[in-house]
């Protein structure tokens, strides 16, 4: 029973040792694949889900995370880690990827709406799209059955009860690997949530 | 669900809740990540621009210099041919250096004449091999290199017949790259495609 509890609360104030995203891409740019696979792997679901966001269509979506990636690891030698770390780096090459990729759509004539927008400018687009980027990212590092306790219980439109039947789980195990979960995620994305 | 629902704060210090707090928001905030499709498993570019390692490096010089010796001669005995072929007359170029590239079944020379006084390189390519495109939007491109990896576009270009020229300029600095290759662009994609010519 103590081994369990030490192995359960050790990690969640342990500022995960994993390699920087900075680090990843100068070894890309040096020509080391593995760093270049494991930023994809960081990156692959944000760079999608921004893209989605931005171009409403998964078939252009998966062109601009595919241009994308193309344009990490040619441009990897141009990151500078003393200008910053490796988040906002590859979130601006994503965003011009995307934003290319939408400027070439020419076959489809602009609509006009017939009602006032009443959706967020261009301004909080950009801040919600850079929220769910971190978020997202994040949620890469978690252990899988932390991620599929926080799908469920955020996006699933699942009560918690109806969370631990599903999983086969006690109760109390949710409600544990919920703030497991979000410990975790408060440690990767660092002086974004202790801002 | 609530924040209270989810995790509960009793047990919490005043510091740590608060940090949670801002975690449960920003997902609410940020929504759920999308499903990956089958197509973005794995990544693509870097087996896509992977090439040869540049043979101007001295322990492979002279073989190179052999090959675009005779593909120089090959494209001087056919000159006349060739030139009379093509739809515009080049003007003299005046290269400095020739590097050659070679493919599966085609063959290239790449001719770097002097920088202009803002930097600017003149280039000839003339390809002899390559496939025509059957799609109108399809092309070529060549591109700079740098350790094995593409990095610098340097102009696309469409072939017409069994051999053909084309010429380019660019701003880069040449000792920033180490070697050239051609990719297959089928219309509307641009990152780096199949290789078929490289250094």
């Amino acid at each position: 029973m103590t081994s369990l509890t030490l192995a359960f609360a050790a990690p969640l104030r342990t500022i995960p040792t994993v390699t920087s995203d900075g680090e990843l891409i100068q070894r890309a740019a040096g020509g080391d694949r593995s760093a270049f696979e494991l930023l994809y792997r960081r990156y692959a679901r944000p760079v999608f889900g921004l893209a989605l966001r931005r171009l409403g269509d998964r078939g252009r979506a998966e062109d601009a995370v595919q241009e994308t990636f193309a344009s990490i690891w040619r441009s990897a030698g141009s990151y500078r880690p003393d200008r910053g770390p490796g988040a906002p780096w590859l979130y601006a090459v994503a965003r011009n990827a995307i934003v290319d990729r939408a400027r070439s759509r020419t076959d489809t004539p602009a609509e006009i709406p017939e009602t006032a927008a009443s959706e967020p400018g261009p301004a909080d687009r950009a801040e919600q799209s850079w929220v769910a980027w971190r978020v997202h990212r994040a949620l890469e590092e978690l252990p899988e059955r932390e991620r599929e306790v926080i799908a469920l219980a955020y996006w699933s439109g699942l009560s918690q009860s109806e969370v631990a039947e599903f999983l086969g789980i006690p109760l109390g195990t949710v409600k544990t690997r919920t703030r497991a979960a979000l410990q975790r995620l408060a440690d990767i994305m660092g002086e974004e949530v202790d801002a | 669900m609530s924040f209270d629902e989810l995790v509960g704060g009793d047990d919490l210090s005043p510091e740590e809740e608060a940090r949670l707090r801002r975690v449960h928001e920003l997902l609410v905030q940020a929504g759920p990540p999308p499903d990956l499709p089958p197509t973005l498993e794995h990544p693509q570019a870097p087996t896509e621009g992977e090439i040869i390692q540049f043979p101007l490096l001295p322990r492979r010089r002279f073989a190179v210099a052999a090959v675009a010796a005779a593909l120089l001669v090959v494209v001087g005995f056919g000159g006349g041919y060739l030139v009379g072929h093509s739809k515009a007359k080049p003007a003299q170029f005046a290269a400095r250096r020739v590097v050659a590239m070679h493919g599966q079944t085609a063959l290239a020379v790449l001719k770097i004449a002097k920088a202009d006084s803002g930097g600017n390189w003149p280039m000839e390519l003339q390809v002899s091999g390559l496939a025509s495109q059957r799609n109108r939007g399809d092309y070529y491109e060549l591109w700079a290199t740098k350790n094995g990896k593409i990095t610098a576009p340097c102009g696309g270009f469409r072939v017409h017949g069994r051999t053909t020229s084309v010429r380019f300029t660019v701003p880069y600095r040449f000792e920033n790259f180490d070697g050239w290759v051609v990719t297959v662009q089928p219309e509307g994609v641009r990152i780096p495609g199949r290789v078929v010519l490289s250094t």
